[in-house]
């Protein structure tokens, strides 16, 4: 009796589960193709009003794509840039996902997880190296493929206050452009207190990984396929940046800082009129427009050294890519591309703040009306746009910069001796991580 | 017919202890199951990877005691933030325990509005780290923090706290102290434990209260200062979110703790395997440290009942 009841559930099990599974995948499938359209899924990293923006092209595109239907999810903070990376290690990506950070994108390209998009461009009629500044189009290919595409870049400049340039007797029009200029406005703007510390200071010079382009360096050279953290003007980078650990007491004048809290809230120390220069980016206007509206500043690109570089910035941020594992590559693509193009992306950027990557884009009426954009658009377009080196390592390789910075100017370290000590690291890195990897 | 009935009687019995085995594994099983694929499983597995190169994408890779290696002799921040979390074991935690033993005895007192003053006392150690964390750091801004503007009313010039190498770690054990509620708690019961009539017999022999303290009441309280060395021990040895939220590590990787530098590893280079390695390491660093605790117990640890 027991026995048999024991067989009957069994049976019955053995019934039951093999439909339900059947059913599972049936409306996993009829999932798919519900509506008439395929159903693809997005992953984002925006939050906030970015996000907002988001929401709105995806369903602008659903509105104008009967056949294919995105879904988008939030991946918000820290954590949603982790969870991709578990993801890819489960094989349970979605079909699109804007979670990558550029710095990233050869770390996982490498590894194979992503798909390679020359073939899906070409079909429609795309050409990254036409359409994209060439700062972005280096960032985004790696071995000579295209593995993701952007929808912002960004331009680094030196925001200052007119009128801290014109109490100090500085030409408030006619901002720094050598170093040598730029390094006496520091001066110039700098009070010091009764207390020796600081009342108001000029600038602190920070991200050395960028400076050092500025003074002609580079952190790898594609050609050679090398790490060159020790490049003679890297080395001249640091050493320039030093000359303000000499000259100002940093610690100071870091303390002095965080009395003000960060430069997204009101009391930011630029808007206060505590800090006289501010090494930042076009989302700053936003920024001032809120919280200093009655803010007198101009902006200049970063100075140069006569043998360096001139309007160089620094490209980045969140890249859009479609994961190997994706089952409906097609569907995705048609995503993506429509997301790449010129008036989704003047819609996001407008709505984010951004300069647009697309050279046609930066070219329209509200980016060249307003003074600002007027003024990144073409650096952002320029030669000395650069994003993150194409290697694997680069995550660790830029916080290992700025490590050797920190070391440099608060700890007294060497340029030299540091930079050749991460240049013996990093290149050890490279070749583990190239051996993992497979290439 | 007799031997039958004992043999069946005794089949019987088995059957129904291994059908009572079998229930009980039964109602056990979620236990069991989440037991040995959420914890058995993972820590073996991360024994093993420890041995590995594993980016957590492509499968791992076997390569021995590379990493083990990598560790000792070329990870510089390996050797500094072991160092930055013993700091915080050797200097934090027995201050730690100090601070929440005297706030206990304090707390002991037979006066007016005590509960208030327990309450008061045990809340910050209930509100979540992050903001806690949050609110030192502008207690602790060394330009216009409420510790810096008291230490200047009385002439001293404050240090500049978490901006500063030397300074941060004793910032981050001050701002440890604030936690010092939830140790007390556990003083305090004890405390109420120890039977009155130990003092009255104490006090009819004449002891002051100094003498009670040092026969008395420390001995009584002996087990539970145990317990919460062991506990804050282990805690000492994962010491990470206060060092992420407010330093991230700096300045100069002075508050770079194990657990962090772990972390980074982990979970920023996706060296999955090497940080595999520095957990098992810290394991190990951690099991030898509470054994030598417990082992040494047997000398100051007082269980009532036993000779003095």
């Amino acid at each position: 009796m027991q026995a048999d009841r024991t067989l009957s559930r069994r049976a019955l099990l053995a019934r039951i589960l093999p439909a339900t599974t059947a059913g599972m995948v049936t409306s996993a499938l009829a999932g798919c193709t519900n509506g008439g359209g395929q159903e693809i899924i997005y992953w984002t990293g925006w939050s906030g009003s970015e996000l907002n923006a988001q929401e709105k092209l995806v369903s602008d595109f659903n509105n104008g794509n009967p056949r294919v239907r995105a879904r988008i999810l939030t991946q918000f903070g820290p954590s949603g840039y982790q969870k991709v990376r578990i993801a890819f290690a489960g094989g349970a990506t979605p079909d699109v996902m804007s979670t990558v950070w550029a710095e990233e994108l050869a770390s996982y390209a490498l590894r194979g997880v992503l798909t390679p998009l020359d073939a899906y461009l070409a079909r429609s009629g795309r050409d990254l190296e036409r359409e994209f500044t060439p700062g972005v189009a280096r960032m985004l290919q790696v071995d000579g493929k295209v593995y993701g595409l952007a929808v912002t870049t960004n331009t680094t400049f030196i925001a200052y206050n007119k009128a801290i340039f014109r109490e100090v007797g500085l030409d408030p029009e006619r901002p720094p452009r050598t170093i040598e200029e730029f390094d006496l406005a520091a001066k110039l703007c700098t009070k010091t207190a009764a207390n020796g510390g600081y009342e108001r200071y000029g600038i602190r010079p920070t991200v050395l990984a960028l400076w050092a382009y500025v003074f002609g360096g580079q952190w790898y050279d594609p050609e050679t396929r090398t790490i060159t953290a020790n490049h003679p003007n890297n080395i001249r980078a640091l050493e320039w940046m030093r000359t303000y650990s000499k000259n100002y007491d940093l610690r100071r004048m870091q303390a002095f800082e965080t009395t003000f809290g960060s430069n997204e809230t009101p009391s930011g120390p630029f808007f206060v009129g505590k800090v006289a220069m501010w090494q930042t980016g076009e989302w700053a206007q936003e920024s001032i427009r809120r919280y200093a509206p009655d803010l007198d500043w101009g902006w200049f690109a970063l100075p140069s050294p006569p043998e360096g570089r001139e309007n160089v910035t620094g490209a980045g941020g969140s890249v859009f890519v479609i994961p190997a594992a994706c089952k409906n590559k097609d569907a995705a693509w048609a995503f993506l591309n429509w997301i790449t193009l010129p008036d989704p992306v003047e819609k996001f950027c407008t709505a984010v703040h951004n300069v647009p990557p697309l050279i046609e884009v930066g070219k329209r009426p509200y980016f060249q009306n307003d003074p600002l954009y007027r003024f990144c658009v073409p650096i952002a377009q320029g030669q000395n746009s650069f994003g993150p080196p194409p290697i694997p390592t680069w995550p660790t390789f830029n916080r290992e910069i700025g490590r050797v910075e920190e070391k440099v100017m608060l700890g007294g370290a060497d340029p030299k001796t540091t930079l050749d000590a991460l240049q013996r690291a990093m290149e050890k890195e490279l070749r583990q991580t190239m051996r993992e990897v497979g290439s | 017919m007799n031997i039958k009935a004992v043999v069946g009687a005794g089949h019987g019995a088995r059957d129904r202890s291994a059908h009572e085995m079998r229930t009980g594994l039964m109602f056990a099983a979620p236990w069991l199951i989440g037991f040995t694929v959420f914890f058995v499983y993972p820590v073996l597995a991360s024994f093993y990877y420890s041995l590995c190169t594993y980016d957590a994408i492509r499968p791992p890779q076997f390569i021995g005691l590379e990493n083990y290696r990598q560790l000792f002799f070329e990870d510089e921040l390996f050797w500094k933030s072991l160092g930055n979390t013993m700091y915080m074991v050797i200097f934090g935690l027995p201050i730690g325990l100090l601070a929440s033993l005297a706030i206990a005895l304090l707390l002991n007192q037979k006066i007016k509005g005590i509960a208030f003053y327990r309450t008061a006392f045990y809340v910050p150690s209930i509100t979540p780290v992050v903001a806690t964390s949050i609110l030192w750091l502008w207690l602790l801004n060394p330009e216009m923090g409420l510790i810096n503007v008291a230490l200047s009313k009385i002439g001293i010039s404050g240090p500049a706290w978490l901006t500063d190498p030397a300074w941060a770690k004793p910032a981050l054990i001050l701002m440890s102290l604030w936690g010092a509620g939830g140790g007390m708690v556990i003083y305090l019961a004890a405390l109420q434990d120890i039977p009155e009539s130990l003092y009255e017999a104490a006090s009819l022999d004449g002891a002051t209260s100094t003498t009670q303290f040092w026969n008395i009441t420390l001995p009584m309280l002996t087990p539970v200062i145990l317990f919460n060395l062991i506990i804050g021990l282990i805690g000492a040895f994962q010491y990470f979110t206060q060092a992420y939220v407010m330093t991230a590590g700096g300045p100069q990787d002075s508050t770079t703790s194990y657990a962090l530098h772990l972390f980074n590893r982990a979970f920023l280079d996706f060296k999955m395997g090497y940080a595999s390695a520095m957990a098992w390491i810290l394991f190990v660093i951690t099991l030898i440290a509470a054994l030598l605790i417990f082992k040494s117990s047997a000398r100051w640890v007082y269980y009532s009942g036993e000779d003095r």
